[in-house]
């Protein structure tokens, strides 16, 4: 359970870690947190040339609020979320799905921008964010240190373990929306153990002051499902009551649409979102 | 070696470490804080539990390189602590405690609880000691000593000033993150990896594996190409040819008497592994069907692979295309088996044949004559499988629309 040699940098700008990542000789890991990628180092599971340590870059541990929403920066920590140090907007979704995640311990160091970039699809941000309409923030690439490019969340992760990174880019923040007042938020997470890996995810978000109605079912065997235009889950009329409308029989559809077979996934899966929907339902 | 500054129970040390060195072995090792426990050592069990600039971590996951100017505070320093003493306390009147193995760690989230979740209930005080396993006590006597402190200090009021170190920072980013400071590099950076020169293995024998118990993982895979089944199936024939369509895979010496042997590379994000090893064929071509048995080793991670694969030729549209249906079964044993998720390796699977389908489909066509629909591979050994990543996506936009009805992605 000891890691295979690496090499550790730690740099104190994005420029100066992006010159890092385009080291095209070596195998070049990036450490944010680490609360990941550390224990699959030490099962030797991934055994990179080079770590670079981006938590002490201070641009990535900004958190900057607006009126349309909050910047993060991809080292803020869930504990950061969970404890409002980072300012919420969502009117407790954010601090609420952080809560969630794994154990204290690891979301004193666990950050934001490093589970998305891990791309694990039993991640809770993964799932969460792209319900809340989320974007990526990604900086380097072809027009060099300056170079920025934005992603929804849900085109972020690309695979099992794969973020939509290209050499010598880097997930520089999240963007994050403002909820409105009226914003209705409903996330249900099914694990065997508070803290473990999910089996299944389900989110909801219905914001009719922004004419937002978004679903995800979430830790799939790959990238989560995620229907932008939710309403037809809701007979085409969402309401604040969303149960009252919900068309169990359109989620299954979506199931079959990704080729999810197997009764009990398929079980799970439509338990997390409809518990979702309960949640986010005034009754 | 890279040299830390950090400050130890209050204590100032200088040291120089190896990067993969973790906070918990630089702890046990090095200063021979032997308090700090390490049980699973990857994050789960919570033994290693410390404070770093006041908060709870994982010091098993926390590398000691990234602690450099960070205040760690390990269970011997809290002897003096007014709140550990009373949960040291409430741990020993309450039967918080058996063998003592997750003893420091929960005595760490304990503090934690306590402090921080000053009207914490039994269900908050559970859920938040979720991160901490205990074999012994069946966690009512740790549940009942803390919320014993947390009665008390609501009673009483929280104890005196705590010890510097000992409390949260307020600043943003992973604790002990705060006082980075760029690291001198020392001397240039090195390839650590020996490059992929798998070396023939040792691979055990792969004779019929009678009696064989059940595999751990079944995959079902089927695809069409447009070739009639009769073309197909001398295609497969040529084991050479059939290799190179598989990704990342090549044979290592020629086929002989339906002996193959050969290493595939396989990659999911940040994991690679470079599995070699060695397999038998069995041809049924009245039925056109047939049967691969093998297994191979990954040296680097020291895990193998055994299974079987079984497939069958069917006749589509009236002749003229055949669909290859694929059962695999296999067993994976060693590092990377206890990170093995079902549902992944099925997603990595399901990629592997699709990209196996379209290099067929590709070699296939060329070999018919035909001017083939895709640009050929331009090496002979098809490039290993990075899956989902978007160097795959033209070709992976293409297998989607080929294989759509069938794979429905």
């Amino acid at each position: 359970m000891k890691p295979a040699q690496f090499d550790y940098e730690r740099p104190s700008s994005v420029a100066e870690a992006l010159d890092l990542l385009r080291r095209e000789d070596l195998f070049v890991k990036v450490l944010a947190g680490g609360q990941s990628l550390g224990p699959m180092l030490n099962l030797r599971l991934v055994q990179p040339d080079l770590l670079v340590d981006i938590t002490g870059i201070p641009e990535l541990k900004r958190a900057e609020p607006d009126s349309d929403g909050i910047t993060l920066g991809a080292c803020i920590t869930n504990a950061d979320i969970e404890d409002g140090r980072a300012p919420d907007v969502t009117g407790g979704v954010l601090p609420a799905i952080a809560r969630g995640i794994a154990y204290r311990a690891v979301r004193n160091r666990g950050t934001i921008g490093g589970s998305l970039s891990h791309a694990d699809p039993s991640a809770d941000w993964v799932s969460g964010l792209a319900a809340l309409g989320a974007e990526a923030i990604i900086r380097g690439g072809p027009q060099g240190d300056s170079g920025r490019r934005t992603l929804p969340i849900e085109d972020y992760m690309v695979g099992v373990f794969e973020a939509a990174l290209e050499p010598g880019e880097i997930l520089e923040a999240v963007r994050i929306p403002r909820l409105s007042a009226r914003a209705r938020w409903g996330y249900y997470k099914i694990c065997r153990k508070t803290g473990e890996f999910a089996h299944a995810i389900g989110a909801v978000l219905y914001d009719p002051e922004r004419s937002v109605c978004r679903a995800v079912i979430g830790a799939t065997e790959s990238t989560p499902l995620v229907v932008a235009d939710a309403a037809f889950l809701f007979g085409d009329r969402p309401s604040d009551n969303l149960a009252a409308t919900y068309d169990t029989a359109a989620a299954a559809r979506l199931l079959d649409r990704k080729g999810m077979t197997d009764p009990f996934e398929r079980q799970v899966h439509l338990a997390a979102l409809r518990r979702a929907v309960d949640r986010a339902s005034l009754q | 070696m890279k040299t830390i500054s950090l400050t130890v129970n209050g204590k100032a040390v200088t040291a120089a470490v190896e990067p993969r060195t973790h906070l918990a072995d630089f702890l046990r090792e090095g200063q021979l804080l032997t308090g700090t426990h390490l049980g699973c050592e990857h994050g789960v069990c919570g033994a290693c539990t410390l404070l770093i600039d006041g908060s709870p971590a994982r010091s098993c996951i926390t590398y000691a390189v990234a602690c450099d100017g960070a205040e760690i505070t390990t269970i011997e320093g809290l002897d003096e602590d007014a709140t550990m003493r009373r949960l040291r306390d409430a741990f020993s009147r309450e039967h918080g405690l058996q063998c003592g193995y997750c003893t420091p760690g929960m005595l760490i989230t304990a503090r934690d609880i306590v402090t921080r979740l000053p009207d914490a209930d039994d269900r908050r005080v559970r859920f938040e000691l979720s991160g901490n396993l205990c074999r012994c006590t069946g966690y009512v006597g740790i549940v009942r000593a803390v919320r014993r402190v947390i009665e008390e200090r609501q009673k009483n009021g929280s104890a005196a000033r705590p010890e510097a170190g000992t409390t949260p920072g307020t600043s943003l980013g992973p604790v002990g993150s705060g006082h980075a400071r760029t690291m001198p590099a020392n001397g240039p950076i090195k390839r650590q990896m020996a490059t992929a020169t798998t070396t023939a293995p040792a691979a055990e024998p792969t004779r019929s594996p009678s009696g064989q118990a059940k595999p751990g993982m079944e995959i079902r895979q089927s695809f069409t190409v447009n070739h009639p089944p009769d073309r197909v199936w001398a295609f497969f024939d040529q084991i050479d040819q059939v290799a190179a369509c598989m990704p990342g895979a090549s044979l290592t010496t020629p086929p002989r008497d339906d002996h193959v042997a050969g290493k595939i590379r396989i990659k999911l994000g940040p994991i690679s592994a470079d599995f070699a090893g060695d397999a038998d064929i069995e041809r049924d071509a009245a039925n056109k069907r047939g049967v691969i048995r093998g297994g191979g080793l990954d040296t680097r991670s020291r895990s193998s692979a055994r299974g079987e694969i079984r497939y069958a030729l069917f006749e589509e549209k009236g002749g003229t295309a055949t669909r290859v249906e694929v059962d695999v079964g296999f067993t994976l044993t060693g590092p990377l088996a206890q990170f093995s998720r079902s549902g992944i390796v099925n997603d990595l699977a399901s990629r592997l044949t699709a990209a196996f389908a379209q290099n067929l489909r590709v070699r296939m066509d060329r070999a018919a004559g035909g001017s083939p629909a895709e640009p050929e591979p331009s090496t002979e050994q098809t490039a290993e499988l990075n899956a989902g990543a978007l160097v795959l996506s033209v070709l992976w936009a293409r297998i989607k629309s080929l294989f759509g009805a069938l794979f429905r992605r």
